[in-house]
């Protein structure tokens, strides 16, 4: 009788358990990334049923959103990135890096081949400056499509470390193309301030997030802006100074809330997806027969040029002696190439932060967004291929 | 007469009711008047530019105009040195030839280095602006709208004093056209300056087709992007359209004599699809309708 109940209990205790595992598995995803998405469905709905009300009201809020609030989105990811590289965090071994480096290498050039390929062959050169817009990659679609495809697999880091390295290289292009920016100057003074700022509340032992954040924040935000660099990045040099704990799981996987550290950068998460809510209704409203050329070209870049450039990379290294992660062949590695082949929330970002309000803004947004089709690019071939999940051996 | 735009409500030869021409009334070809000619989308070097620029030869001897406002697209396709020759210098060789000058502005199948070609007088600028008589043209290139061209365009259009305010650029603010349609982000970005300073009329191209729209806040939109290019049947009429032709290619010409503009859209076989007046008004009287 006692055994009977123990193994009902047990039985109980395992369904609570699977109940509570795949609720986490999609509320995380939900509470970090569903701002974005919200933001360019109201958008879109908007955009294509009161168009003047929308780009009124999204070239009012633009400047606030895209160039100030964005400071917080991109603080918050240089903040995880630099926790999961640091000593004792999951991305710490820089052998894990070569691999994805060459990689991202490999997609950046596939990518940009790609469009500018097709932008030339349609002797459409004004659009080649959207080219880095077609490198971009959204890491968090890329790692939730992943791990909803193989969930413990390596692929998952070595993804990460691709994606971070790729849009890393995008950033540092829009953080320095304002060609044609009036920049007064006098930034680098204001911006000794700030890290002198930051640093005194790091020798001071600050923990709180938040004297940084908006103290040398501004300061920084201001020398960037004065001297003609994209200010979404002030918070790059600041991040530094920042109190860290290492994180011992994936880039994206929420750590607990066991620490002080963490703690604030639960709130500062909360705060970004208000952000990046604003972002996706600022930027993500086109009327949709505004595609066209940079459309094709986007999509082509996203979806077969950069797959086939990461895939002709990691082909070439692995010809010149380098080796896979343990466990992962070339079917696991197209799965990856593709699931990496959505570019929407960098993609946005960086077309945002190089474009200006036109018709070649509203055909690269809609690329941007078309590029959404990937993840389910990936799942099929998965499907197809019998990855993971879809193991003809399980 | 007029209506709250300032724009003769009698455009006489309206393709409006149907895309069927009829013959022009011809324009008053006055001695001390502006004359110019209009053409959109040109440089694709097929017959069919020929066969406007033809026309445009051919008109230009009843009405003698010495300038073309180019709308961009002046160059589709390759656009090397002898592309100049093939989609521009040949097809209006005869206007050229008699000393017309072309204004251009750039489109989205424009190269940008092509502002520094001599042919389309763009002084190496992407957006400029000049004064012909009575008129000061505002050339804008809606292919990269920074901030720097709309402190331009507000400082100038502040600047300008001349009776006539005349901008054009690529891309419509207004279009009924199926396939692009009014740029309505751009629209937001640039109608409050146009207004503001007093706009009267305004020429686009981009959208294969010819068309007139109602005045928007005192404004006169053209679109006129059927110079090479078209895009039959491509119109859809909406409250907007005052009227349209779309069942071949298309130029303009316009006339501005003291307090009035007087255009007329000819198609490529020479016949009249439209023709009206638009009558200034000061920023004054528009403030007050």
């Amino acid at each position: 009788m006692r055994s009977h109940v123990a193994a009902a209990h047990h039985v109980a205790l395992q369904r609570h358990h699977q109940r509570q595992h795949a609720t986490h598995a999609v509320r995380r995803p939900v509470k970090r990334f569903l701002g974005l998405p919200l933001g360019v469905a109201i958008a879109l709905v908007w955009a294509n049923t009161l168009p003047e009300p929308y780009f009124r009201l999204a070239q009012t809020l633009a400047f606030g959103v895209n160039e100030i609030g964005m400071a917080l989105f991109v603080g918050l990811l240089m903040q995880e990135i630099v926790e999961a590289t640091m000593a004792g965090g999951a991305l710490h071994s820089w052998r894990r890096w070569t691999l994805p480096l060459i990689a991202a290498a490999g997609g950046i050039a596939g990518s940009a081949g790609m469009y500018l390929a097709y932008i030339y062959g349609r002797y459409e050169a004004i659009l080649s400056t959207g080219w880095p817009i077609g490198c971009a990659i959204d890491v968090a679609a890329a790692y939730y499509v992943l791990k909803a495809i193989m969930p413990r697999s390596g692929i998952l880091p070595f993804v990460l470390l691709l994606g971070i390295a790729t849009d890393l290289f995008g950033m540092l292009i829009v953080a320095v193309w304002r060609p044609a920016a009036a920049a007064p100057g006098g930034g680098a003074a204001l911006l000794l301030v700030a890290l002198g700022l930051a640093g005194a509340m790091r020798t001071l032992k600050v923990r709180a997030f938040w004297p940084y954040l908006s103290i040398c924040g501004p300061l920084s935000w201001l020398a960037f802006f004065r001297d003609g660099l994209h200010p979404a990045f002030a918070l790059v040099p600041i991040v530094p100074f920042l109190p860290h704990e290492p994180r011992k799981l994936d880039l994206l996987a929420d750590p607990p809330d066991d620490d002080a550290v963490h703690h604030f950068e639960h709130e500062w998460n909360t705060l970004v997806q208000v952000v990046l809510f604003l972002f996706g209704l600022v930027n993500g409203g086109v009327i949709l027969k505004g595609y066209d050329t940079g459309t094709w070209a986007l999509m082509l870049a996203a979806l077969v040029g950069r797959p086939a450039g990461i895939l002709a990379a990691i082909g070439l290294a692995v010809a010149a002696g380098w080796h896979l992660p343990r466990r992962i062949g070339w079917r696991q590695l197209v799965v990856a190439a593709y699931a990496a082949s959505t570019g929407l929330t960098f993609a946005l970002f960086f077309a945002s932060g190089i474009l200006y309000t036109g018709p070649m803004l509203a055909q690269l947004t809609i690329g941007a967004l078309a590029t959404a089709v990937g993840p389910l690019l990936a799942i099929g071939i998965a499907r197809l291929a019998g990855v993971g999940r879809f193991s003809r051996a399980s | 007469m007029l209506s709250a735009g300032g724009f003769a409500p009698a455009a006489q030869n309206s393709a409006l009711q149907g895309p069927v021409p009829s013959t022009g009334q011809g324009l008053p070809v006055r001695s001390d008047s502006l004359k110019f000619a209009v053409i959109g989308d040109t440089g694709n070097g097929d017959k069919t530019e020929y066969d406007v620029g033809q026309q445009m030869a051919a008109a230009r001897a009843k009405f003698p105009f010495d300038m073309v406002l180019m709308l961009g697209d002046n160059m589709y396709g390759r656009q090397e040195p002898q592309d100049f020759a093939t989609k521009f210098e040949r097809p209006y060789a005869a206007l050229l030839q008699a000393g017309v000058l072309f204004y251009a502005s750039l489109g989205n199948h424009d190269n940008q280095s092509n502002r520094f070609y001599k042919g389309f007088n763009m002084g190496g600028e992407r957006y400029f602006s000049y004064v012909k008589k009575n008129v000061r043209f505002f050339v804008l290139d809606t292919n990269v709208l920074d901030p720097q061209q709309r402190t331009w365009l507000d400082e100038a259009l502040g600047r300008a004093r001349e009776d006539w305010k005349i901008c054009y650029f690529h891309h419509p603010l207004y279009s009924d056209a199926g396939r692009h349609g009014s740029d309505v982000s751009l629209r937001v970005a640039l109608e409050p300056l146009l207004v503001k300073h007093g706009v009267n009329v305004v020429f686009s191209g981009h959208d294969h087709i010819y068309e007139r729209i109602k005045p928007q806040k005192g404004i006169a939109y053209f679109v006129a992007g059927s110079g090479g290019e078209l895009r039959r049947g491509d119109t859809h009429p909406s409250g907007l359209t005052a009227a349209y032709f779309d069942q071949d290619n298309a130029f303009m010409l316009v006339e501005v004599a003291g307090d009035e503009l007087f255009f007329q859209a000819v198609a490529r076989s020479g016949t009249t699809v439209d023709s009206g007046t638009i009558r200034r008004q000061d920023s004054q009287t528009r403030a007050t309708q």
